[in-house]
């Protein structure tokens, strides 16, 4: 599905991506983790081609991100606020959506339907445009917004962050239902190891943009992310 | 799809917060707005007589044709420092399945709509049809007023280009003032007339249509090598407002001596100049100190005994322009880190002592960069010095008491230009006051016992002021005190 090859991005004389190859394949949830300034959200930027890589490509279904903008369609993705239209309310900015990616309004209210727990009640009808919901409410206007258009592959950055504790197992039920019913593929960057061990197949871990580790084991996960995590 | 990104475009315009949260000031912006298009309309009317009747030229075309140059490299000037680049809302549409080409294409087309592209029509419009329609016709008429319509839309595109590509770098600098220097000095310096260089291709569009092709072909080239740049650099990084550190990150040392307030005072300063919109009032600052050069050698403010009044005003102006301008929005400046300074201990005291000490070192700095206009004679280094003690004494306690009342909220990042975010009803009568006191206190002194003892007395005046300093700034410091769960809880609010 996707596929980096000598990724690099250089700022000035330091370097803060270096990833020689990575390929990940269809529905698999791939977790992206590391201390802050491990460069996870600069990497995501560069799979979506909103910051210009140094070297090397990134290729979405045989397609490079940066020559042709076919993938857009298959890819949804929440990074922060800046990717939402503060200034409308959400349904207004759903709707903005539906028509960019030219659905019908049955599509809009069934995808919608799905995240009926997840909102909680306090996304539609409260007449609030987005800018002024709070940061939990705001993130999951944007989560919705990710996965609407039926995407192949979704990324989301920190999607846990400022949620409430049920809102985060509510969310990790709908990534686990996607994937299987529609066989998406996630990228999911987050600090939560719990969560990111508990949904991911594979969790990769960032240091100073380099990957140092490759976990694709279940079972050692935990363990050897806690060795890494753990400081004393 | 282009129908749904103009609907989004008008509705984030409405619901903007700075319209949305005082109507009222965007009504008088816009009546401004209105009131200027209209001044210039009249000027395009009255051109004509202007030209014919004032400056007595015989042939009005001729003169216009030859001016049309210095209009353009001024407009150039003008687009450069008041157009707006059109990239604020690419993050919210980059990672839709829309088409790069046509969100710029987009951005690029709603940067069109602005009244500085109607500037040329307005001025020129009229002048066409009053001058040139009836000595040449229909046809000729129209076709110069489209060859000069058309060359003022393609600065558009290009100032456009130009600033995306070399704003903040050392060539765009050069190049703006180059722009200014030829523009001002070469006609007037009689070196080379520029202007008559220029004056054929005009003419020429009287008698034939293909100036206007080569000028459309001009309007398509340059909204082109724009879309074209903007294009390529549709990333998140590279349009967005690049901040450059290089010069921003110097302390004033001096400052530091004054302790807390001191302290303050530099973390204000670096404030100022890693934001545009204070930038620009630091920048209004020096180019208020050539407001003299207007007045002090014109004939029309000389008088036989002392000196005019008006300089007063100019004095108050050159000396305290900062302190006006920036101090009317005195704590709005903090309002997105009011909580740091509720938080610290001192922390709001020693921002108010801070400002205080700020203002009056920048005043300081204007005055004596002032001092040169002794050349005019010595009345005019008294009436700044009178002035500078009098705007640090009385005016500046003045702006800060007044710009109390119910401070704002604003945004620092955005430009400054016809940006009235964090006014308020109150910013606007401030002035008034403001302006008055001087002459409240120089008035009846000069009066009754002569111009020299006016400035007396605002002198005295002023020292008192600066000698109660520390009184009064206790007490403004007081006063926020009092009222800085108010405060702090209005600029809470969403912008």
């Amino acid at each position: 599905m996707i596929k980096i090859n000598g990724l690099k991005k250089i700022y000035g004389a330091t370097t803060v991506l270096n990833i020689p190859g990575l390929t990940i394949p269809k529905s698999q949830c791939f977790g992206l983790v590391g201390n802050n300034g491990a460069g996870k959200t600069t990497l995501f930027r560069i799979m979506l081609d909103l910051v210009r890589a140094t070297e090397g490509e990134v290729m979405v279904d045989e397609e490079n991100v940066s020559k042709g903008e076919q993938w857009k369609t298959k890819v949804g993705a929440y990074l922060d606020e800046n990717m939402l239209l503060s200034f409308l309310s959400p349904e207004e900015y759903f709707t903005a959506l539906r028509k960019i990616y030219h659905l019908s309004e049955q599509d809009l209210n069934l995808h919608l339907e799905k995240f009926t727990d997840f909102f909680n009640g306090e996304i539609l009808g409260r007449k609030k445009y987005i800018r002024d919901l709070s940061k939990g409410n705001i993130k999951k206007v944007g989560i919705a917004a990710a996965m609407l258009g039926n995407p192949e592959a979704i990324l989301l950055d920190e999607p846990f962050e400022n949620l409430d504790p049920s809102s985060q197992i509510r969310l990790k039920k709908l990534i686990l239902k996607e994937k299987d019913a529609n066989q998406v593929t996630f990228l999911i960057s987050s600090h939560d190891l719990n969560h990111v061990i508990e949904i991911c197949d594979r969790i990769v871990l960032l240091e100073k943009g380099e990957m140092i580790k490759d976990l694709q084991e279940k079972n050692a996960m935990a363990e050897e992310l806690n060795a890494y995590f753990n400081v004393s | 799809m282009v129908r749904n990104l103009i609907k989004l475009e008008i509705l984030k315009r409405v619901r903007s917060t700075s319209f949305a949260r005082s109507a009222a000031i965007g009504v008088f912006v816009f009546f401004i707005g209105i009131f200027l298009l209209g001044y210039l309309f009249l000027f395009g009317l009255v051109l004509n007589s202007l030209v014919k009747n004032i400056l007595e030229k015989d042939d009005a075309i001729h003169f216009i044709n030859s001016c049309l140059l210095y209009f353009f490299l001024l407009e150039l000037i003008y687009r450069y420092f008041i157009q707006q680049l059109p990239v604020i809302s690419l993050g919210s549409f980059l990672h839709l399945p829309l088409a790069k080409s046509h969100i710029i294409h987009f951005l690029l087309g709603s940067s069109f709509i602005s009244p500085l592209n109607i500037i040329s029509l307005l001025v020129f419009g009229p002048f066409a049809l009053m001058e040139i329609k009836p000595l040449f016709g229909v046809g000729p008429a129209s076709i110069w007023l489209t060859a000069v319509v058309l060359t003022s839309w393609s600065i558009h595109w290009f100032i456009l280009w130009f600033k995306q590509r070399f704003e903040d770098s050392l060539i765009g600098t050069l190049a703006v003032f180059t722009t200014l220097l030829i523009s001002l000095g070469a006609n007037y310096l009689g070196l080379y007339d520029l202007g008559a260089f220029f004056e054929p291709v005009f003419t020429f569009a009287l008698e034939s249509p293909v100036p206007v092709f080569l000028l459309l072909t001009l309007v398509i080239l340059s909204y082109f090598l724009c879309f074209a740049f903007y294009r390529q650099n549709a990333y998140l990084e590279e349009l967005s407002e690049r901040e450059h550190l290089q010069f921003a990150n110097k302390n004033l040392g001096f400052l530091s001596k004054f302790g807390l307030a001191g302290e303050m005072a530099n973390l204000e300063w670096k404030l100022i100049i890693r934001h545009k919109k204070s930038r620009t009032y630091l920048m209004l600052c020096l180019i208020f100190l050539l407001y003299g050069l207007i007045f002090y050698n014109n004939p029309a403010y000389q008088s036989a005994t002392g000196f005019s009044y008006s300089f007063i005003f100019v004095g108050t102006f050159i000396t305290g322009i900062f302190m006006l301008q920036y101090g009317q929005l005195f704590l709005s400046w903090n309002s997105p880190v009011f909580d740091f300074y509720v938080h610290q201990k001192n922390g709001l005291k020693a921002l108010v002592r801070g400002k205080y000490l700020l203002f009056t070192g920048i005043s300081l700095m204007s005055f004596v960069l002032s001092i040169p206009y002794v050349y005019f004679g010595w009345d005019v280094l008294l009436i700044h010095l009178a002035t500078f003690l009098f705007n640090i004494g009385v005016t500046m306690h003045l702006v800060i008491y007044l710009a109390l009342w119910k401070p704002k909220p604003m945004d620092l990042n955005k430009g400054s230009m016809f940006n009235y975010e964090g006014m308020g009803l109150s910013q606007f009568l401030m002035f008034i006051p403001l302006v008055a006191a001087p002459y409240a206190v120089f008035l009846p002194f000069a009066f009754w016992f002569g111009d020299y003892a006016g400035l007396l007395a605002m002198s005295i005046v002023g020292l008192f002021g600066i000698l109660i300093f520390r009184k009064v700034s206790t007490s403004v410091a007081e006063k926020v005190l009092e009222n800085k769960y108010e405060i702090s809880s209005a600029f809470r609010q969403e912008l």
